[in-house]
């Protein structure tokens, strides 16, 4: 079980990252965001096409040829265009819904088409096959009895920074304070002083390029698959259920739980041969917590009915 | 103890910090109009919420004709004769006006799914007794041109008394009505006071919440204050109007 | 009335469709257009009484189909898994069909008591999650299920029930007979299915599930019990789904862990939303339509690429998906045969 420990601190921090995203945008639009996992996979396919030497096999669309630059570069270049295009998801998609006073579930509903449509437009982007980034193989070495390479240690420390980045933001600074403040109050509309429209695009933009963030660090420690964000979805959903929707700290620890949980459970005797399951027992376990305490381990019951 | 059809007992409910509820001993008599009034936020919708257990109170007792009622279920309420409306009116939007009246009048066993699929005489013949009590109940209330009209078609007026019909098809014992006059123009008002009134003297009894003091102070026989939580006044028209804590609760408020 | 003369001409263009873009075979492919179509609005059904009838969000609607598929398979006479186990004794297929469809229900049960107290999108989420436990689970317990390897042998059950008169017509028009059976069956129990819904759609009982759609509190407050009246949508709809189930799998004459996967849901809740989310005919249309558009967008992959694989071919189709699912759902909600007065846009 041990050996598993260093995989679980690993997915613990994607989904932890995934799953904070996903509970702001929840938090302050009410939606219910089921491309957030397709934002995800947008910051590691964009990486994979700005980073890959245009020598290599990759093919876009069967016909491109990747761009080649500089790896940090391409990183920050992706997360900049996933942030962009949350800021256009809401101008042109989402802002338009809610001036026509779409509900909640007919959003959730356009969601999912979203979530369907960019699948596969990366599927047909990037092909079905798994691919790596550039980076040179490294070799797991022991850190305090957990076995990891010294990537996995830098990407583990770099994800651990930006999640109490994330929680100054939302302590300290103005904007931060506003989402909450959104996020906080029943209805949009009430809070006074505040234009919710502007926050609510700040949100998309963030939670969009905190996605995009997540996918680049899942595509570093594992690999890029097309349909890499909604494989990691429900377990972020899971994530956030457990730490209770709407909360920032809690679906932080509630990801980072599912995730530890998930790669240990891969160790355990009656697991034994059954290696899929293990996402079907952290998603079983979510709709548990749903059955005894469905309002999270850190959520308050007035957001679940 | 058996003149009071409802009676609570140490009634909380908080949220955060914010102490919402705070009702230490409340009863309602049999036969009256008792009136709920307070200021915005004082915790009446709240307070109506616990009763009617919508909300779980922190802590107390509701009873209800003699029957401890703290952990009934809202709907169970209901069927025992404890109909309430809402602040913000819920009519059925993409329903009509008349199936609005049918859901609220029909019996719960013929909404059994078998009893439906099978739809045995009797059902019919209960559905059929229900249009007469639904017609003479939407003429009462002015609502009989427009039966067939979507709910969400009608006015924000019409809807509070749709909302109203729809409690009536219940019998209730005591109907709870939030605000009951709100955002309704003056000769409106003026009708649904007059079937209010009518409906206490067939022996309904109603607490209802109100802003307009004037119509409160007109047919209330008890009008009850309440203020950040807590009842601070309670008694006759007269009494109430010329109690000095409530003149301060209201001055007190930013809202009146 | 103008949306079924809508609805006639599209279907007539549709089987022009089929009819003029393929000069071999079109009678094969009609009829195996008409089974995937017959099967998937009857799923689509299912999810209508669901989401149009009671406002409740299905995106797990595979498991549902798949327990159902899987509880009847088991229990008639069949061949398992990587070694081909024979189980030559069963129950008599009509009653391991009336298990199956319980079985259904009985998941519907199991989700819905943690989640229909809750606010919609939990259940979203809650049945989403069951589809891809529930794919997990076959593939992995390939003891019971045949896992990936599946199971097979198992249609005569259905076949030995085919009158003389479908071999006569598939011999006359060169297709499956098999096949046809099932067609045929499928779309006979739609119309049973329907005629039931029509006169449950009018009861007491329907009309109670459009006051949940409309406003639980309200219900509520009127002495209903909403979250029972929810659970039992829950498990007709489930049932739906799992008969529709049944025959997916008498069409395959196989079944295995991929038979059933998520994904399948959402080309049923595209159909239902062509369709029309509310109206009783509106996913059976709409599951023609959607059969259509999907052979239509096997053009625009060649025309995309110059070989298209598998891979680029099931890109194209869901990006077409996924297209509608949103278009629809914007511009026209009611789908082409919902009524425009229930259209579902401002549901909470
Ligand atoms: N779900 C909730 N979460 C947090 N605070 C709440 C909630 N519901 C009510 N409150 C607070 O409780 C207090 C009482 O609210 P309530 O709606 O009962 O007032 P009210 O007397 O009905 O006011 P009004 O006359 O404006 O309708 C208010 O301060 C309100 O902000
Ligand atoms: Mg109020």
């Amino acid at each position: 079980m041990i050996e598993q420990l260093g995989n679980g601190l690993l997915l613990g921090v994607i989904i932890a990252l995934g799953s904070v995203a996903l509970s702001l945008l929840y938090g302050v639009t009410r939606i219910v965001n089921f491309a957030h996992g397709e934002i995800i996979a947008l910051g590691a396919v964009m990486t994979l096409f700005f980073s890959s030497s245009p020598d290599s096999s990759l093919l876009f669309f069967d016909r491109y040829s990747p761009i080649g630059i500089n790896f940090f570069g391409s990183i920050v270049i992706s997360i900049i265009l996933c942030g962009i295009f949350g800021a256009s998801l809401e101008i042109f998609l989402f802002r338009p819904l809610r001036k026509n006073n779409f509900g909640n579930i007919a959003v959730l509903v356009v969601t999912i088409g979203l979530s369907i449509f960019l699948r596969h437009i990366y599927l047909l982007f990037a092909s079905a096959k798994p691919s790596s980034f550039i980076l040179e193989l490294q070799r797991r070495e022991d850190y305090f009895g957990i076995q990891l390479t010294p990537r996995n240690v830098q990407v583990l420390v770099l994800g651990f920074i930006v999640m109490i980045l994330v929680g100054l933001f939302l302590t300290y600074t103005k904007t931060g304070k506003a989402m909450r403040a959104v996020r906080d109050s029943s209805d949009l509309a009430s809070v006074t002083g505040i234009n919710s429209d502007y926050i609510i695009l700040v949100t998309w933009i963030f939670s969009s390029m905190l996605a995009g963030f997540t996918g680049i660090i899942q595509g570093v420690i594992n690999n890029v698959r097309w349909n890499m964000g909604f494989l990691i979805l429900l377990l972020i959903f899971a994530g956030t259920v457990l730490g209770g929707i709407g909360t920032s700290f809690g679906a932080m620890f509630g990801g980072f739980v599912i995730g530890v949980l998930v790669q240990l459970s891969v160790g355990l005797e009656f697991m034994d041969g059954h290696t899929e399951a293990k996402n079907a027992l952290a998603l079983g376990l979510m709709i548990l917590i749903l059955l005894i305490r469905p309002q999270g381990i850190f959520g308050t019951k007035d957001r679940i009915s | 103890m058996s003149n009071n059809i409802l009676s609570v007992n140490s009634l909380t409910k908080s949220f955060g910090g914010l102490e919402a509820v705070n009702v230490e001993n409340f009863q309602i008599n049999s036969n009256e109009i008792t009136s709920l009034i307070g200021p915005n936020g004082a915790g009446k919708t709240t307070f109506f919420d616990l009763i009617t257990r919508f909300q779980d109170a922190d802590s107390g007792s509701i009873f209800f004709k003699n029957k401890n009622v703290s952990k009934t279920n809202s709907y169970m309420l209901a069927r025992l004769g404890m109909v309430r409306t809402f602040q913000l009116t819920r009519v059925f939007d993409r329903m009509t006006v008349y199936e609005n009246m049918q859901f609220a009048g029909s019996s719960i066993k013929n909404e059994g799914f078998l009893n439906s699929l099978f739809n045995k005489t009797s059902l019919r013949k209960d559905e059929g007794n229900l249009i007469e009590k639904i017609d003479d109940t939407l003429k009462m209330l002015n609502l009989y041109e427009m039966r067939n009209a979507y709910a969400r078609e009608l006015s924000g007026g019409q809807k509070k008394l749709l909302e109203l019909g729809r409690s009536l098809m219940k019998d209730p014992e005591i109907l709870l009505l939030d605000e009951p006059l709100a955002g309704v123009n003056p000769k409106l008002a003026d009708n649904i006071l007059e079937i209010i009134t009518n409906l206490n003297a067939k022996g309904i009894n109603i607490l209802m919440v109100e802003h307009n003091i004037n119509a409160v102070m007109k047919i209330s026989d008890r009008v009850v204050v309440m203020a950040e939580g807590k009842i601070i006044s309670d008694g006759k028209p007269d009494f109430v109007r010329s109690d000095k804590k409530v003149i301060e609760a209201y001055l007190g408020s930013s809202d009146e | 009335m103008n949306k079924y003369i809508t609805a006639s001409l599209l279907l007539l263009g549709c089987i022009a469709y089929i009819f003029l873009s393929n000069d071999t075979g079109s009678a094969r492919v009609f009829v195996n257009l008409i089974t995937f179509a017959g099967v998937y609005g009857l799923a689509a059904i299912g999810i209508n009484v669901h989401f149009g009838w009671t406002g409740l969000l299905n995106f797990g609607h595979a498991a549902f189909m798949g327990i159902g598929a899987y509880t009847t398979v088991l229990l008639i006479p069949h061949s398992l898994g990587r070694e081909g186990v024979i189980i030559s004794t069963g129950l008599p297929l009509p009653i391991a069909i009336i298990f199956g469809l319980i079985a259904s229900a009985l998941l519907g049960l199991l989700l819905g008591l943690p989640t229909l107290r809750l606010r919609g999108d939990y259940l979203a989420i809650v049945t989403i999650a069951a589809a891809e436990i529930f794919r997990l689970l076959v593939r992995d317990f390939e003891n019971l299920t045949g896992g990936v390897y599946g199971i097979i042998q198992f249609s005569d059950s259905l076949q030995v029930y085919r009158p003389n008169f479908v071999d006569v017509i598939s011999t006359k028009y060169d297709v499956s007979s098999a096949q046809l059976w099932v067609a045929i069956l499928t779309w006979i129990s739609i119309v049973l299915v329907i005629i039931i819904l029509s006169r449950l759609q009018k009861s007491p009982w329907g009309r109670a599930l459009r006051a949940v759609r409309e406003d639980e509190d309200a219900v509520r407050a009127l002495g209903k019990n909403a979250v029972w009246l929810k659970l039992q949508s829950f498990m007709l709809g489930a049932a739906i789904g799992g008969l529709s189930g049944i025959f997916l799998v008498f069409n395959y004459g196989t079944v295995q862990a991929s038979t059933f996967v998520p994904v399948l849901t959402f080309y049923i809740w595209a159909a239902l939303i062509l369709g029309g989310v509310g109206s009783l005919g509106g996913p059976a249309l709409g599951a023609i339509i959607f059969w259509v558009i999907i052979a239509g967008t096997d053009s625009i992959s060649r025309l995309l690429f110059e070989s298209p694989d598998g891979q680029q071919l099931a890109g194209v189709r869901f990006v077409i998906v996924g297209l509608l699912i949103m278009l629809f759902m914007i511009f026209r909600p009611s789908g082409i045969l919902g009524k425009k007065e229930e259209l579902l846009l401002d549901v909470k």
